[in-house]
């Protein structure tokens, strides 16, 4: 909660990394032979934004529940069984990051919306980032007027036919990421716009907005292939204002707003291998109702925490509040209320 | 967010002793439109086996929010009116330690949907001016949403206490519960 | 023919109960609603205020309703859940008729309606007018029971016509006509606010009556002192100054010795005894030798506690006592009433402010239901059936002859059992679930299979209806326009939200068509419900309880009229008494010895343990709507036997654990809840589930001699644990329960 506004570490990370991206993209593009000059633009949104999330990033990791969440995580991952480790990981990240399974029991459609524009914007990403970078490029294969090479990082990785139907998916994959993301935005934006839960506790910057970003990056985008497709390049320059604008919004607003859930999400993972790997060193008993509720390993590690934090929930036997599960804290409370109640007269009303 | 209309005038009062049981309010909470369906109050029997006593539990919306601070994600927050807001639900990695660092007992970690979910005092009503649910339909005034004069009048024998110790710790919240007359602070042992 | 046409599985697959619950972002429309409707909640006497919203002619939420002076919006689990009910899965949208191997079909209305006019007519043509009954309930409105007893005498012409209000309160009503000449609440509850001492006898408020609670704490908070009488540590008992956990059976013997107590030190109003009662001596001559030593004895009370209760009540200068189905569900249920309004009289509080006395009515409109003809032996405002005044008057209100009309009919347990003796062999019901509610269920049911026809009006395939050959799909509470009076005699208008789902029909449209085909059509026209109300209101016209002078709209505008109110300009009567006038043949309020006497069943070796039932919060009376609502049964999926920890020790049975409980009428197994907040002698289960897990196969026919209300709160059981550890209760299928 308390972030310092300046962080000497995440800044050094930041800037380290930032640095690196740089000199991969000077290698990646050949020393530049592959990189398209008119995508200065996008290039130095795309640093900016590494460079901010990796500053928010390591800012957040050093806070300390994070910072003891990502520790854990990594040391279980990382000792006894790997492989299994390894096997869990992959299976969780298929479960949570690609599928999103956790979305479904909420709502299907929510689920489907939800995929929808996590697969636009992911594929939109792992095209346009290379390309930006100068990492993948397309030549004619040299001895050839029919066949297209593609290369990344310089090394070719295949080629296709000119006309032929890979040709037309991969060209316009950027086109099938947008009508992805405008569906699935459009969803979320009537939805946003008519539950009155939702429009009670919203906010236009860090709720909908995003979604109109969603929808103009994409909308201006597929208007970029029309326009030179169809329209024989009306407006064409216009657009591709507009909609660089609207990237590099996109881009360095990452690390602040909405956007950085991405990036967030993977922790999802740490939590459920915390979970795991406490499980098997044993569970926390509650002492009020005998059950119990929580790993010891997590309420061990919440106290440590808390006490980091400025919180310390211990009585003077040594004991904790953060023993009791949480239906133990409120009966304690009601009884603590009770026993108030009684000492002071007896009269429980008034 | 809807914030015109809040009401700062009107607070939050629980008096658990008055509590019968009946669960009104986790039904009437789970209709609040912020909540899906899923109740967040918690009413449970104190010990079964010797008593009837129950309790229930709102959040008590702490000044410094343990639950906020514990938060590996920040997807907890707080808001100009004190109000501390349920988990965002694009970042809460379902972590559980809002669930077991909260002294009150009180964020629910929906397993189904790997996310916390706790009371928000009825945002979706509270900024529009209307009552919580909960407090709305409570047929025991154990608990209770309106003017600090309300409460005086209605109950001139207690005082309401925004003080809870655990411990080391002292904890203040927008919430208040309802103590005998002079008291300041509630001691939970 | 009434057996059942296939297995209850098939059956509770086809109809139910299934559970509802709310679309997770609730139902489409609510943020929108087309209607605001304000009403009331169907479930209880206190007909909480609230307003249904409405869309698209589907009931989709509910807002409270914060105007409405009872309850200002408080609702209780059951109020908040009711709205869904409606757009239930399990709703009957045609009439269905039985088709024996196969279950219930569709049918069309005409066939059905022709079957059962065709069906009447040759039973009472073969076996007499009277061998045709009928079985009625008071959660329907005041119209409808108007209707009811109207179309039983007029129609069908029969006199055996009975209501569920039987096992509600009866013995309240018998007791309050001896006491007072009238059948009402002495007063509103707005009374409990300054009342000094509160009595609470057998009356589970908090969880049978949750919103009444805050106006007993609301009492609590100006200083008033709570003595709740009850075998059982309830919710309201836990914070009262005293608690007398009264042995199930022995409540006159308590209230004869608080009586004796208040002579004994002269704590009287004599003024108002010698001046507007009669009956004190031998009221007194009946508890002479009622010493608190006797009753501690008798009661199982420490005598410490009964001085304290009745020394609180004697210095009390203002008081209400209030009592419900604990001490009317007896064998002397009406002696239990006159015993607790002995000790009102004695002490001349009533008819005054915060001087209060009433029965707390549990049926949705128990306290009208049981005023317009509803009962076997009672015509429109309260009148006697057997009054020839009273004949003559509505005679000529109906437009029949007063020799058509039927004399006094059987009670609802003793026309069972002359469907058993084969005394009545057709019967048509309406908000009636006796398979379930009745004690003894497994003779009702023998009782079900010998009838030779069986018609049911329900809006949802109750346990009782499973039995019969016709069910007409009729209509919820909040399809049709109409008036209730809450359990303070405060008349209210129930509004119609939404017009009955598919082929479904009100049961006041399927009342007059039925009447028509019965030949009565001149004799049953209306309008609508208002022009039944107008005519109610003159058929009560100078009756007890009078209605004259409330119409809709006065009703409408001053949010609710108390009765008696007999002429237009009338304000009502929130307050009975103030005038002192009771009404009475002497205009004296009667003292009427109740002296104790032994329960119908008292515990033996074989049957060591004293069986009391009751209500849990989240279900109402026999669960044909509640045990239907996905949270209220989620709430208590199952029914536990509740056993203090002494007695499970005596027979070793373990938390949860499987006891069979058993009686000389059946036995069922339940899981044990062992809590010390019962008494060491009694085992308390809750009645609302059917088949295996209902507790009424358990409990006894005794009825009381007066009141005929069955003894379900005390008879003889035996434990027996059967060494295992119940299923979590989540998984429990006990609310549909074969």
């Amino acid at each position: 909660m308390k972030n310092k506004t300046f962080n000497t570490k995440a800044l050094l990370v930041a800037t380290l990394v930032s640095a690196l991206t740089i000199v991969l993209v000077f290698y990646g593009s050949r020393q530049l032979q592959n990189f398209d000059a008119a995508l200065v633009t996008y290039l130095f949104g795309t640093v900016f934004a590494f460079f901010g999330i990796v500053y928010r990033y390591s800012v957040w990791l050093q806070r300390p529940p994070t910072w003891m969440y990502f520790k854990r995580s990594l040391k279980f991952l990382f000792t006894g069984k790997i492989f299994a480790h390894m096997w869990f990981l992959g299976k969780e990240s298929v479960e949570n990051i690609v599928v999103q399974k956790f979305i479904y029991p909420r709502s299907k459609y929510r689920w489907v919306a939800h995929f929808c524009i996590a697969l636009g914007c992911m594929s939109a990403f792992a095209i346009t980032i290379p390309l930006t970078f100068g990492w993948i490029h397309f030549t004619l294969a040299p001895d050839s007027i029919s066949i297209y090479e593609a290369h990344f990082f310089g090394f070719k990785m295949m080629d296709f036919k000119i006309g032929s139907f890979l040709a037309f998916l991969i060209f316009h994959a950027l086109n099938w990421s947008s009508w992805l993301v405008i569906f699935g935005s459009i969803y979320y934006l009537r939805r946003r716009l008519t539950n009155p839960g939702l429009i009670a506790t919203q906010s236009f910057e860090g709720d909908l907005l995003p979604l109109i970003l969603l929808i103009a990056i994409s909308v201006t985008g597929l208007c970029l292939t029309y326009s030179y497709q169809f329209m024989k390049g009306f407006a064409y320059d216009f657009l591709a204002v507009i909609h660089a604008v609207t990237v590099i919004m996109f881009l360095i607003w990452i690390p602040f707003g909405k956007f950085f859930h991405i990036i967030q999400r993977p922790a999802q993972i740490g939590a459920h291998i915390y979970k795991k790997e406490g499980m098997k060193k044993g569970m926390a008993v509650c002492p009020h109702t005998g059950e119990e509720f929580a790993t010891q390993l997590h309420i061990n590690d919440l106290k440590i925490v808390t006490k980091q934090l400025g919180f310390d929930f211990t009585h003077e036997d040594g004991t904790s509040h953060l023993d009791l599960s949480p239906e133990g804290k409120r009966s304690r409370l009601a009884q603590a209320h009770l026993r108030a109640r009684l000492e002071s007269g007896g009269s429980l009303f008034g | 967010m809807n914030l015109t209309n809040f009401n700062r005038n009107e607070e939050f009062f629980v008096d658990l002793q008055r509590c019968i049981g009946c669960k009104a309010c986790e039904m009437a909470c789970a209709e609040c439109e912020t909540n899906g369906q899923e109740s967040l109050i918690s009413v449970n029997y104190v010990e079964r086996s010797s008593t009837i006593q129950t309790t229930v539990q709102v959040c008590m919306h702490c000044e410094d929010p343990v639950c906020a601070n514990v938060c590996p994600a920040d997807a907890i927050s707080q808001d100009e009116f004190g109000i501390v807001h349920t988990a965002n639900t694009e970042r809460c990695i379902g972590c559980s330690n809002c669930v077991m660092a909260c002294p009150f007992g009180v964020p629910k970690k929906m397993e189904e949907y790997d996310l916390m979910m706790k009371c928000t005092m009825c945002y979706d009503r509270t900024s529009v001016g209307k009552k919580p649910m909960c407090a709305t339909v409570c047929p025991s005034g154990a608990l209770f949403y309106g003017t600090r004069a309300e409460i005086e009048e209605m109950r001139p024998n207690s005082t309401p206490i925004n003080t809870f110790i655990f411990g080391q710790e002292t904890v203040h919240t927008k919430v208040n519960i309802m103590m005998p007359k002079g008291s300041n602070e509630l001691r939970i042992y | 023919m009434a057996k059942l046409p296939v297995s209850t599985e098939k059956i509770i697959e086809d109809f139910g109960p299934h559970l509802n619950y709310a679309p997770k972002d609730g139902y489409q429309g609510r943020d929108e609603p087309d209607e605001v409707v304000k009403t009331h909640c169907c479930f209880c006497g206190m007909q909480c205020g609230i307003q249904l919203l409405v869309k698209e002619n589907k009931v989709v939420g509910f807002e409270p309703w914060m105007e409405f002076p009872f309850n200002e919006g408080r609702l209780c689990p059951k109020g908040v859940q009711r709205y869904l009910q409606n757009n239930h899965p399990d709703r009957l949208l045609h009439p269905i008729k039985r088709v024996e191997g196969k279950g219930f079909e569709k049918t069309t209305w005409d066939e059905a309606m022709d079957k059962t006019v065709s069906e009447i007519k040759r039973i009472q043509e073969k076996y007499g007018k009277h061998a045709f009954s009928m079985l009625s309930g008071v959660s329907l409105t005041n119209e409808k029971s108007y209707l009811v007893g109207k179309f039983a005498r007029v129609a069908l012409k029969t006199r055996n016509l009975d209501y569920n209000g039987r096992l509600c309160m009866v013995s309240a009503g018998a007791g309050n006509k001896k006491a007072f000449g009238l059948d009402r609440a002495s007063n509103n509850y707005s009374d409990l606010e300054y009342a000094e001492v509160i009595i609470v006898a057998g009356a589970n408020i908090s969880e049978t009556f949750p919103t009444l609670t805050h106006w007993i704490w609301k009492a609590r908070d100006r200083g008033a002192k709570l003595i709740v009488i009850d075998p059982r540590m309830i919710p309201l008992a836990r914070t009262a100054d005293v608690h007398l956990d009264v042995k199930p059976g022995t409540d006159s013997a308590l209230y004869g010795a608080m009586l004796k107590y208040l002579v004994d030190h002269d704590m009287l109003d004599h003024d108002f005894i010698d001046n507007h009662t009669s009956g004190f001596q031998e009221t007194l001559d009946a508890v002479k030798d009622y010493t608190l030593e006797w009753a501690e004895e008798i009661t199982g009370i420490d005598k410490n506690k009964i001085r304290e209760a009745a020394e609180l009540w004697g210095k009390a200068k203002t008081s209400f006592l209030l009592h419900a189905r604990g001490i009317e569900h007896h064998s002397k249920g009406v002696d239990n009433v006159l015993g607790c309004i002995n000790l009102v009289l004695a002490t001349g509080r009533i008819g005054r402010p915060y001087c209060g006395y009433g029965t707390i009515t549990g049926q949705g409109n128990g306290q009208g239901g049981r005023e317009h003809g509803h009962k076997c032996d009672q015509l429109p405002g309260n009148r006697d059936i057997e009054n020839p005044e009273h004949r003559k008057y509505i005679s000529k209100v109906w437009g029949i002859d007063e020799k058509d009309m039927p004399g006094k009919g059987l009670t609802a347990y003793e026309i069972i059992e002359a469907i058993h003796s084969g005394e009545i062999k057709g019967l048509i019901s309406i908000c009636f679930n006796p398979l379930v509610s009745l004690p003894n269920n497994n003779y009702v049911r023998s009782a079900l299979e010998k009838l030779e026809f069986y018609v049911c009006i329900d809006f949802f395939l109750n346990e009782t209806a499973r039995h019969a050959d016709i069910v007409l799909a009729g209509s919820l509470q909040e399809e049709e326009e109409g008036t209730t009076t809450s359990a303070e005699g405060r008349v209210i208008r129930i509004r119609q939200a939404v017009t009955p789902p598919g082929d479904a029909r009100t049961d006041t449209s399927i009342f007059l068509e039925l009447a028509k085909r019965l030949g009565e059509e001149d004799k049953f026209t209306y309008e609508n419900s208002e022009a039944i109300f107008n005519e109610l209101r003159v058929a009560s016209k100078g009756g007890t309880a009078d209605y004259f002078g409330i119409s809709y709209k006065k009703v409408e505008d001053n949010m609710g009229v108390f009765w008696p109110c007999p002429t237009d300009d009338h304000p009502g009567t929130p307050r009975l008494w103030e005038d002192k006038k009771f009404a009475t043949p002497d205009g004296r309020a009667h003292f009427n010895p109740a002296p104790y006497k032994l329960p119908g069943e008292v515990t033996d070796d074989e049957y060591p343990i004293i069986l009391t039932t009751g209500r849990v919060v989240s279900q109402y009376l026999s669960g044909t709507q509640t045990r239907r609502i996905g949270k209220l049964v989620d709430q208590f999926p199952e029914p536990m036997v509740e056993i203090h920890p002494e007695l499970a020790l005596k027979y070793g049975i373990k938390q949860r654990e499987l006891v069979r409980v058993a009686t000389r009428r059946g036995e069922g197994i339940f899981p044990a809840n062992i809590v010390e907040t019962i008494r060491k002698d009694t085992v308390f289960i809750p009645y609302h589930w059917p088949g295996a897990k209902s507790a009424n196969q358990l409990t006894p026919g005794t009825l009381d001699p007066i009141s005929k209300i069955p003894e379900f709160k005390v008879c003889a059981c035996l434990l027996d644990p059967q060494g295992k550890i119940a299923p979590p209760s989540k998984e429990s299928e006990a609310y549909a329960s074969v």
